[in-house]
């Protein structure tokens, strides 16, 4: 059994890591509403753009896109697919890292074919490294502060990779936070976009009229907004990981808490039973060397 | 009085404005497009440039920079959906000249493809701001 002092240093030191993961929860709870606020207002302007799509590509179905898989398709039998794997800068989240590296490779090895990974991210970055699968580009600053510009240079790279015929499909793998219990990690097909992705009109909305003008073509135009829907859907499930991420750590961080408040509980209660035990072996040692002496002055 | 309509133009990162209007010019790709109510059905892309509505009752036209997108128009709704959009007052001038500056020299050097095209972009967009902050028209 270590001695009072050793016992004493523990609770300190318990008492410290304490503090760090009562700050690192509290940091974890204002980004994470941060970043939900910041994904509010870009909302407006992505379903917009969403419905405008959806009702081009109603008005004219038969609408040739390489985004949507049609027109000029490379299609040499080989699907070569690249990936964007979101993960976080920093561990101490649970699991969360883990999840969504686990569930890549699991696509991986599931279908045949040439991979290419795109890692946001430093921790997905040195675990892809780690285990030897070639990373084609790390965007290693996204992770912690997702804006539209990053998400749309994000965009830019995959899709003129897609366009030159380098990738055949783009595959997007997030954590996906549907609840602040719940987070899954998600895998979608960012291109070619199905055409299930756009929602159905509402009811009072119409498609286009037959005078309705087009400028430039139509073609040209969902050419034009295809990519900022992608850098869109980017953006968002950039936004949606950083805040499962958050998230998680928020419930790392608890768990942490909880521990460190049972292992003080446990050490205080040792610490106490020693000072306790000194205490009275002080006290039998006063006691018998003052029965000693009386007995000594009797005699 | 004009007939009033309801404009909503939305940036990628926020509402830039949303209400009645009396009227709106927009840069098309062909150059510019005013919109006054009852306008056909429309929808065009948008270039880098200035945009210019009146909002009823207000002595003069609002102006904004904004950046690629589109418009749509409807009978009494127009839609316009760019990706950035500033006013004149948020418009910082040094900071535009500066990377109005810098795109025309990154243009000079030999690039990809890739890199050519955002210069090209990040120039016009420089351009479009530094206009619209002195106030010329097209």
């Amino acid at each position: 059994m270590a001695n009072a002092r050793e016992i004493k240093s523990r609770i300190k030191s318990v008492q410290d890591t304490k503090k760090i993961t009562t700050a690192m929860y509290l940091i974890a709870s204002t980004r994470l509403r941060k970043a939900k606020l910041s994904l509010d207002d870009t909302r407006p302007y992505f379903n917009t753009l969403q419905t405008a799509l959806s009702r081009l590509i109603r008005h004219m179905p038969e609408v040739e896109s390489i985004y949507l898989g049609t027109g000029n398709y490379n299609d040499d039998g080989v699907m070569r697919r690249g990936y964007l794997v979101i993960t976080a800068d920093k561990g101490l989240a649970g699991a969360y890292n883990n999840n969504i590296q686990k569930e890549v490779l699991r696509q991986i090895k599931a279908m045949a074919g040439p991979w290419e990974l795109y890692v946001v991210g430093e921790c997905g970055r040195q675990f892809f490294q780690h285990h030897g699968y070639k990373i084609e580009e790390t965007f290693h600053y996204t992770a912690q502060n997702p804006t539209i510009d990053r998400a749309r240079h994000i965009a830019s790279v995959l899709l003129e990779r897609y366009r030159t015929g380098a990738l055949d499909e783009i595959y997007i793998a997030y954590t996906d936070m549907e609840n602040s219990v719940t987070a899954t990690p998600r895998v979608f097909k960012l291109a070619p976009l199905e055409k299930g992705y756009f929602r159905p009109l509402e009811m009072d909305e119409d498609g286009y009229g037959e005078s309705c003008e087009f400028m430039p073509s139509l073609t040209e135009l969902v050419n034009r907004l295809i990519p900022d829907i992608i850098a869109g859907y980017i953006y968002s499930a950039l936004v949606d990981s950083y805040c499962a991420e958050q998230n998680a750590r928020m419930m790392a961080m608890d768990a942490a808490n909880r521990n460190a408040e049972e292992m003080l509980a446990e050490l205080s209660v040792s610490y106490n039973r020693m000072r306790q035990a000194a205490i009275t072996q002080e006290i039998t040692e006063v006691s018998g060397g003052a029965r000693a002496q009386k007995q000594k002055q009797v005699s | 009085m004009a007939a009033e309509f309801h404009l909503e133009v939305l940036a990628s990162d926020r509402v830039f404005y949303a209400g009645p209007c009396e009227n709106v010019t927009i840069p098309a790709l062909d150059g510019e497009l005013g919109i006054l109510a009852g306008h056909s059905e429309l929808v065009t892309a948008i270039d880098p440039g200035m945009i210019r509505f009146q909002v009823p009752g207000e002595p003069e036209q609002r102006i904004g920079a904004v950046g690629a997108g589109f418009a749509h128009v409807n009978r009494d709704r127009v839609w316009i959906l760019v990706e950035t959009a500033e006013r004149p007052e948020e418009i910082d001038e040094n900071r535009a000249r500066r990377a109005y500056e810098e795109a025309q020299e990154e243009l000079r050097q030999r690039k990809s493809m890739q890199e050519y095209q955002i210069t090209q972009r990040n120039l016009a967009r420089a351009m479009n701001r530094l206009k619209v902050k002195r106030g010329e028209r097209f």
